[in-house]
């Protein structure tokens, strides 16, 4: 469909390429030019001269108005390959003005989209332009509504400073990072969260230093040696960085150690893929962006992206359903949930998810799952009814028990 | 429990994506290039009215002899400065045209783009979507009167002809205009749209008369109440039928000050009259383009929100699957700060079955785990080899023999 809009506009373009119309506008000014110059070497013979050129002028001025009609029909047809394009597609709307309300909220999410992005210039331009709003609409008006008064308090829930300094730093470590080989601004602040790190069960301060120690044993202009590799260097750092990493990384940092006896063929070494890892720092850098977010309580991609893309999925089957259900003027039975499953890829899921095996809804707050003694799971409202107070079987396995052997559990 | 690590069964998402969400990208430009023609055909239509007499005039006096040759002379002069100004409105139109006609070429190959990526997992889909959502804030932004914001991330990111900035600036500015109660600006937006909006339903151009006439029937200058009624009759009476409702209110409003309460005359007089016809401006410019007039990212963003939404984002207790202080896979983007409130009122998404990883164990506290993610935070707290395993959520320090199998069906 999309190659046929393209051939369409380009037979318009072609069309409007050719058109005559300002060619025909010069041929008018020639034309009475030429009278005019005509007239000016014979004054006597004016009345003729202007006579004969009148119908000439006036195909001239005709043919710019045929030209016009070329490029109507151009602009038609490919008006209606537009309207084959997107046949049957109404504008996008949305039911719910939930997002409409919050717009501050909005606001915010897409100061924070630009300072992660690293686009600090931009952030800086927008947070400037929603802070003057807020200080005309405080200063001229009173806010009509106690609603949008509440709107105007919570935009002062913009990225705090300390939010923006924090990007700001990481920025500077991933630019060090990727543009200069420069581990080092990355691995003060890995030391500098250690105690974050580890309980998180990161392993980054180690990958960050592992990089360094095979970086520097490749990095020949350190100190220029005739050996295949800087394993001065690269020792010299094991002995003064490795120690204080901790009994964790023992073998690791015995096996890298160990490369070291290899030289000079360590390309034929068991080692060679350690030393040979051509998207190790691309790996170092996208775990040091993860880690990073996650201690300030943010996830690793943008969630605006990410959001927006996973709009981009959902919004044909929500659409298309829009239309079912107007034709049929039903409204959603639920209205906590969505109607139908989007399918969406595996790398957008984040949480595990219960639908009760019974009553086929999903577990929430209210409704949470319950695990009986024989280590099956069941909504709690599902096993209300099937307890009923007394002893009941678990409908999977032929083990009985009580209502209050169940266990609530958390996913 | 790590984010589960099963895909879900769906042959789905190999579909190739779609841009038919993208219909504005595409009509804006095409109504604009449809402007342009109408602008030069009246051009066209408006030389042609001045040349032909004029030239017809000036043979007719020549073989009359009612003018000198010199006289003659000075007219076809005039005639060509004339048509010297009418080559270079024509060439403004044109260069007008081009840069349409280019923006809206590279608007089709961006759609097309989409056509060449396999799937939704592609990295090209991932650019494409990042460039998707480039646009969608420039909209917000322009929408929300951040020009300068807008230029500057269109600028920065390159996509200048995948956004609209033009068409916007003009609309705010005649949104504000109206917002301040001038009228002037509007109504020449009318007059250059007069075609066009004889389709439209919203009665723009009478409400904005309607206004100009209660600001002359407001003033108790006895003198201006004559003119709001020679005004009245030149522009509202002269309207369809089908307002003569409001025609007889107009008239009833001669004989009332600004000051009543008597509806719907005070609803007229009001000031509020200003930001509905703003709005009532704002509508109409929308539909003549085929734009939605929410934010496009509104619409990406209820769908979006709702799809990722799990009944564990907002609940109570955090969630063993993804928090900050736990494992090492990503918070999800519904409870990132950043997201979590601007979600809380939607709805969740829909799922007909559980999701789990398949080696889940429970705690004694409750908190279900992937078993082999556990063992392994476990070991790297130095805690594996003396049997116990750690909570990562709690902190809560356990037996090994204390982790349970639980069935999830």
């Amino acid at each position: 469909m999309m190659d046929l809009t393209l051939k369409e506009h380009d037979r318009l373009v072609k069309r409007l390429n050719a058109s005559q119309g300002i060619k025909n506008v010069q041929a008018v000014i020639d034309q009475l030019q030429s009278v005019r110059d005509a007239i000016a070497a014979v004054p006597e013979e004016a009345a003729v001269t202007l006579a004969k050129h009148h119908s000439p002028v006036k195909s001239s001025v005709d043919a710019i108005n045929e030209s016009l009609k070329e490029t109507h029909s151009g602009l038609n047809k490919y008006n209606k390959a537009l309207d084959k394009l997107f046949k049957d597609r109404p504008l996008p709307s949305t039911k719910h003005d939930a997002l409409f309300k919050k717009k501050h909220l909005t606001n915010r999410a897409i100061a924070m989209h630009l300072l992660r992005e690293g686009q600090f210039s931009v952030a800086a331009t927008f947070l400037s332009a929603i802070t003057e709003k807020r200080a005309t609409m405080e200063g001229g008006f009173s806010p009509r509504t106690t609603e949008q008064a509440a709107n105007l308090l919570d935009i002062d829930e913009v990225p705090s400073t300390e939010i923006r300094k924090q990007f700001a730093a990481m920025y500077y470590i991933l630019h060090e990072l990727k543009e200069n080989r420069n581990l080092l601004p990355a691995i003060t602040w890995s030391r500098e969260n250690r105690e974050a790190l580890a309980a998180r069960g990161s392993n980054l301060e180690f990958e960050l230093c592992r990089l360094q120690y095979v970086w520097l044993y490749h990095n020949k202009s350190l100190e220029p040696t005739n050996q295949p590799g800087n394993w001065k260097a690269a020792m010299e750092y094991a002995r003064q960085e490795f120690a204080d990493l901790g009994p964790r990384y023992q073998a690791e940092i015995q096996r890298l150690l160990g490369a070291m006896a290899f030289i000079p063929n360590l390309q034929g070494s068991p080692y060679a893929a350690i030393f040979n890892n051509s998207s190790a720092w691309e790996e170092v850098s996208q775990s040091f962006t993860g880690e990073f977010c996650s201690l300030l309580g943010l996830s690793a991609d943008s969630p605006l992206y990410i959001a927006a893309t996973a709009g981009a999925v959902a919004l044909p089957t929500l659409l298309k359903l829009q239309t079912i259900m107007k034709a049929k003027r039903t409204e959603w039975t639920s209205e906590n949930e969505l109607p139908v499953e989007i399918p969406l890829p595996p790398a957008y899921l984040f949480h595990s998810i219960f639908v009760c095996p019974v009553s086929k809804e999903q577990a929430t707050d209210e409704n949470p799952p319950m695990m009986m003694p024989c280590g099956h799971v069941i909504a709690e409202e599902s096993l209300k009814r099937l307890s009923k107070g007394n002893r009941f079987k678990c409908p999977y396995c032929p083990n009985e028990s009580h209502f209050k052997d169940a266990r609530k559990i958390f996913l | 429990m790590t984010a589960p690590d099963k895909p879900p069964e769906t042959g789905k998402l190999t579909r190739r994506p779609r841009g038919k969400q993208d219909q504005p990208l595409l009509r804006v430009p095409n109504e604009l290039a449809r402007r342009n023609l109408k602008a030069t055909q009246r051009l066209v239509e408006r030389e042609k009215d001045y040349l032909l007499p004029a030239l017809k005039d000036a043979t007719n006096a020549a073989i009359a002899k009612t003018k000198t040759p010199d006289q003659t002379l000075a007219d076809l002069d005039a005639m060509i400065a004339r048509m010297k100004g009418f080559k270079q409105k024509m060439e403004n139109l044109k260069e007008e045209e081009t840069k349409i006609q280019t923006q809206t070429r590279k608007r089709i190959e961006h759609l097309e783009a989409l056509n060449h990526i396999p799937s939704l997992a592609d990295v090209k889909y991932e650019q494409w979507s990042r460039v998707r959502l480039d646009r969608l804030l420039v909209d917000h932004m322009l929408r929300s009167g951040f020009v300068e914001s807008a230029e500057a991330l269109a600028k920065e990111n390159g996509i200048e002809d995948l956004v609209d900035l033009d068409v916007f600036k003009q609309c705010q500015r005649i949104f504000e205009s109206l917002r301040k109660g001038e009228t002037k600006s509007a109504l020449q937006w009318c007059a250059e749209n007069k075609a066009a909006l004889k389709k439209s339903e919203l009665n723009l151009e009478f409400e904005l008369r309607l206004q100009q006439y209660i600001e002359l029937v407001r003033s108790p200058d006895p003198e201006k109440k004559i003119e709001a009624i020679a005004y009245a009759r030149k522009w509202l009476v002269s309207t369809q039928s089908e307002q003569n409702k409001d025609i007889l209110r107009a008239a009833g409003m001669l004989v009332l000050t600004q000051d009543t309460k008597v509806e719907p005359y005070k609803t007229l007089f009001s000031d509020e009259r200003w930001e509905f016809l703003a709005h009532l401006f704002l509508k109409t410019h929308h539909d003549l383009l085929s734009l939605p007039v929410e934010p496009l990212l509104n619409i990406a963003l209820s769908a979006g929100l709702s799809a990722l939404k799990t009944p564990l984002c907002h609940s109570a207790y955090a969630s063993s699957s993804t928090n900050s202080a736990s494992t090492a896979t990503s918070v999800c983007p519904i409870c990132s700060t950043e997201l979590n409130e601007l979600a809380r009122d939607l709805p969740y998404a829909h799922h007909s079955k559980s999701y789990v990883a398949g080696d889940a164990i429970v705690l004694p506290n409750g908190r279900v785990y992937s078993k082999a993610k556990l063992m392994d935070i476990s070991r790297q707290a130095g805690l594996a080899e003396n049997g116990k395993v750690k909570d990562p959520t709690t902190g809560e320090i356990f037996d090994e023999d204390e982790m349970k199998k639980v069935y999830i069906m």
